[in-house]
């Protein structure tokens, strides 16, 4: 690595400051009765605590998984604070001009302006700043069509019938150590619901910002679309630079009825520690679309570029005939960052199809791997996958691993997977050279061009921007 | 023995069987073998059978196994024949193990020459005894099953070959299983070593002698140490029955410049395991590993393969075709590591899969795990039925619907089985595939 190219790995983490504020939070660990705190401080439905508490019981019984392609030591779950809101003047807020200026400056500072006059133009954001969700934008525009967009404590508050009906429904309280956690503590998150026949009309977005030091985040994020009901939802996430490391169990739930498409981006940009594998988060997520009507369709599109530890399988539970599921990643570890992440298609349905697309990149030191399960139940009579992923490697430090399970139950299902490794090719970046493009670009060219099938798929807005993350981030690792 | 917990009473239970009958070489070789046994013991007592919460045996369930009282079997009620199981390339250099036991009078050497020893383990010349010890039961790491063969096999097969020796003929390995009042269980045992510039050609090979209905357990383990610049060329063969259960290991390790194939095909067992491990140790290594299973009935074929690089400029190219026919299952798993000393490593390796019937199951995992950023490496698996197009084809060349879908299964085959190095079998198998062909479910 020359040195200029040293100084550019470098690149300070741009979101990494710490807003000042006072904070309301509980005290530390976990039990019930901090379970029950959590609940009557959001003033929830009895079912709701009941919910929470059948979590509870459940992940004390369980296990921290150990199978994923990364190390970290043991988590001490008694020394977070699962509950952490900034304080506000007023308990119930009326319009954006009550909220704290400090919050509101923060997060423009963050680029997602969220003042009338300035919010972007056609994305409706919900902010969500430690456990708390700060604002949802173009609220009442939504509702002229239908469509409910807030935080989901606000949906417990006043449609608890919907909450009620689909929470926990595609990731059970019990799925696994994490999303049991989660729904046992889970503070704050984003609801949609798009009635029947009703095509959003603009993008939805929520942006998730750990502030507090010693908070863990734990979202839930519950999307439902009805008959033939379209939506495209993106979600951003990033943190300040500390050196212990803060958990981020979020658990995604999607439903699709007959007919209905939901498209669920995420680029995710949480603080991963600085170039020695100190702090950072340790990203422990459970998403997973459920296309429950015929024809419906899920597709996953996520960019990986933060959190120390990344441990993520966006999943598509395919159970209506013609389903279709789809994924597309961009995984990108740095320094020492670990990633295992891929996906799962569970087939159950006739004629489900399937792809996967997932371009891992691993530079410095880090470790990426993807893990993916492809699973044709014995009634999916005429499934189809198509998975491929690719792995670069920058730098001879760096690792890149693929897992993929392969399951069939059915001799009419049909799936294919390919996977390649290579290097970033030395003679395309002598061609570019001899272009006159400088190094920099030039791997920044190439990167770009291996992630092009999975930008593609990116709001354009949104693609542009993680474009231009990519080539942040790995600015200089080639030399 | 000692003051050990045991974890498991089924493998205590299999374990203190092999105790009771000591090794036939018991005092033989004093200064290693007691150590290595009493070894390996101890891993057998503190692990359990794997269930399907291990990673490594996450598809295949031992439940099955686990419910069949094994004895340790002895000699056998019959004198097995031999003659259909002859291979003519090979006829005069033979060794046959009757239930892990060596058969004298089924062996036949009389046509190795100089250079080699084809034996067991009491007749090794005293000039190989004292360097056996770096070579057998040598390999950190071992699993259960391989820990429980250590500590009680009954005999070794040893094929030695020395510098600059190159064997023409190819050695047959015969491990017959033979019927007892009781389900029998044994452990094969065989040790490879061939020295740098030497060349050697094995056909191993497992099977049934009589058709008996009892079930029976073998639970096999191969060492094949290939030094620099030696060829191994290995044939693998599982033809246990259809009440059978097979867990078989092959252990490679390649030195520089060194080549080993392995070809195997799988075609018996009611649960077999194959666990292939090479470890390439030298620059410059080939390894190439075919692979065909073919299953059905309610048949599981499980194939874990793993490939270990260390070093630079190493070349592994590994194809491994399953046909599931019935309510059968095949499971394969290849794994490929290649650390950052394994610069220019070119690694390839694909898995195929044919489901011919309706409730036939396949369970694929390839698996590349890279910290080497100059390689070229890339893996693929399929899973699929026949093309439609394709018998739409021969169908227009006038084969009927059942002969255009047996030629492309026996193409499909035929991948693998041409690439037998000993004519006799590649034409052994594939009449045989041809017979079975006749009870495909092909929905003709």
């Amino acid at each position: 690595m020359s040195a200029t190219v040293k100084t550019l790995v470098n690149q300070p983490y741009k979101y990494g400051f710490v807003t000042d504020i006072e904070a309301d939070t509980i005290e530390r660990g976990l039990n019930e009765d901090i379970i029950r705190i959590i609940s009557a401080k959001k003033n929830e439905p009895e079912f709701m605590l009941q919910f929470r508490l059948k979590a509870y019981g459940q992940w004390l019984k369980m296990k921290e998984p150990s199978w994923a392609h990364v190390t970290y030591p043991p988590i001490d779950y008694q020394d977070i604070i699962y509950y952490c809101a900034p304080k506000q003047k007023k308990e119930q807020l009326n319009s954006l001009e009550e909220v704290d200026p400090t919050l509101l400056a923060t997060f423009e500072k963050l680029g997602i302006p969220l003042s009338e006059q300035k919010r972007l133009g056609n994305v409706a954001v919900d902010a969500i700043f430690d456990s708390v969700s700060i604002a949802t934008t173009f609220k009442e525009k939504l509702a002229e069509d239908g469509v409910i967009f807030c935080s989901i404590s606000e949906a417990l508050q006043e449609h608890p019938e919907l909450v009620q009906k689909y929470l926990g429904t595609v990731v059970p309280v019990g799925d696994n150590y994490f999303a049991a956690l989660n729904s046992a503590v889970f503070s704050d998150g984003s609801f949609v619901f798009i009635p029947q026949g009703v095509k959003c009309p603009m993008e939805l977005s929520t942006y998730f910002r750990i502030n507090n030091g010693e908070t863990g985040q734990f979202e839930r994020t519950l999307i439902i679309a009805e008959e033939g009901a379209e939506v495209s939802y993106l979600e951003g996430c990033t943190a300040p630079m500390y050196d212990s490391n803060q958990l981020h169990a979020a658990v995604v739930e999607l439903v699709a009825l007959d007919n209905a498409q939901i498209k669920y981006s995420t680029v995710q940009n949480w603080y991963a520690g600085d170039h020695l594998g100190k702090g950072g988060i340790y990203n422990f997520v459970t998403k997973r679309g459920l296309c429950k009507g015929i024809n419906s369709k899920i597709s996953w599109t996520q960019v990986e570029t933060g959190s120390a530890i990344t441990w993520k399988y966006p999943s598509c539970v395919l159970v209506g005939d013609n389903s279709v599921g789809e994924f597309y990643s961009i995984a990108l570890t740095n320094n020492m960052q670990q990633a295992d992440t891929g996906t799962k298609m569970i087939h159950i349905g006739k004629n489900t199809r399937s792809r996967i697309i997932s371009k891992g990149i691993s530079a410095g030191k880090s470790q990426n791997s993807y893990r993916g399960l492809v699973k044709i139940g014995p009634k999916a009579v005429g499934a189809k996958n198509y998975s491929q992923c690719d792995s670069m490697l920058i730098g001879d430090n760096a690792a890149a691993n693929t897992f993929p399970y392969i399951q069939v139950d059915n001799q009419t299902g049909k799936v294919e997977h390919e996977a390649s490794t290579s290097k970033i090719g030395e003679d395309r970046l002598f061609y570019l050279a001899q272009r006159g493009i400088s190094e920099e670009d030039a791997v920044s060219m190439l990167v770009s061009g291996f992630c092009k099938d999975v930008l593609n798929e990116l709001p354009m807005e949104f693609a542009a921007e993680a474009d231009k993350l990519l080539s942040l981030k790995l600015e200089g690792t080639v030399g | 023995m000692n003051k050990l917990v045991a974890q498991d009473s089924y493998l205590t239970h299999l374990l203190q069987q092999c105790e009771q009958k000591p090794l036939v070489t018991d005092g033989f070789m004093a200064d290693l073998l007691p150590s290595l046994r009493k070894r390996a013991a101890y891993q057998v007592l503190e692990s359990c059978i794997p269930t399907k919460k291990d990673e490594e045996w996450r598809f295949t369930d031992l439940s099955p196994l686990v419910k069949v009282n094994f004895q340790l079997a002895g000699k056998g009620n019959i004198t097995p024949n031999l003659e259909p199981l002859i291979i003519p390339e090979a006829s005069h250099s033979r060794l046959v193990f009757v239930n892990g036991i060596y058969s004298h009078d089924l062996s036949d050497v009389s046509a190795i020459g100089s250079g080699i020893y084809v034996g067991n383990l009491t007749n090794l010349p005293p000039e190989h005894q004292g360097r056996i010890k770096q070579y057998l039961g040598n390999l950190e790491g071992t699993d259960t099953f391989t820990a429980l063969n250590t500590a009680g096999f009954r005999d070794v097969a040893i094929i030695w070959a020395s510098s600059n020796t190159v064997v023409q003929k190819p050695i047959h390995l015969l491990y017959l299983s033979v019927g007892e009042e009781n389900p029998g269980f044994s452990q094969p045992r065989t040790l490879v070593v061939a020295e740098p510039n030497s060349s050697v050609q094995l056909i191993e090979e497992y099977g049934e002698a009589e058709n008996s209905p009892l079930p029976y357990f073998t639970n096999g383990v191969t060492e094949i140490w290939v030094q620099e610049n030696a060829r191994v060329n290995h044939t693998r063969i599982q033809r246990e029955s259809q009440e059978g259960f097979h867990i078989g290991k092959s252990a490679i390790v390649q030195g520089g410049d060194s080549h080993y194939t392995c070809t195997e095909v799988n075609l018996g067992g009611k649960l077999s395991r194959h666990n292939l491990e090479v470890h390439q140790q030298g620059e410059q290594t080939e390894t190439y590993l075919n692979g065909l299973t073919v299953v059905r009935g309610e048949q599981v074929g499980d194939t874990h393969s793993s490939v270990f690089l260390t070093k630079p400029h190493g070349t592994i190219n590994q194809l491994h075709k399953c046909i599931v026919d019935d309510s059968a299952r095949t499971v394969f798993n290849g794994k490929i590591l290649v650390p950052q000393a394994a610069q220019m490593t070119n690694a390839m390796q694909l898995n195929r899969n044919l489901i011919l019937s309706s409730k036939g199951r396949v369970d694929t995992k390839p698996e590349l795990q890279i910290t080497a950023d100059d390689v070229k490496c890339s893996h693929g698996a399929t899973v699929s039925q026949l093309e439609e197009d394709e018998v739409f084809y021969l169908r227009s060349r006038s084969l009927n619907e059942r002969e255009a879908r047996l030629l492309l299964v026996d193409a499909f085959a035929g991948e693998i089985l041409g690439r037998i190095p000993v004519a006799f079998l590649g034409s052994m198998f594939h009449a045989e595939a041809q017979r079975r062909g006749e009870d495909y479910d092909l929905y003709c």
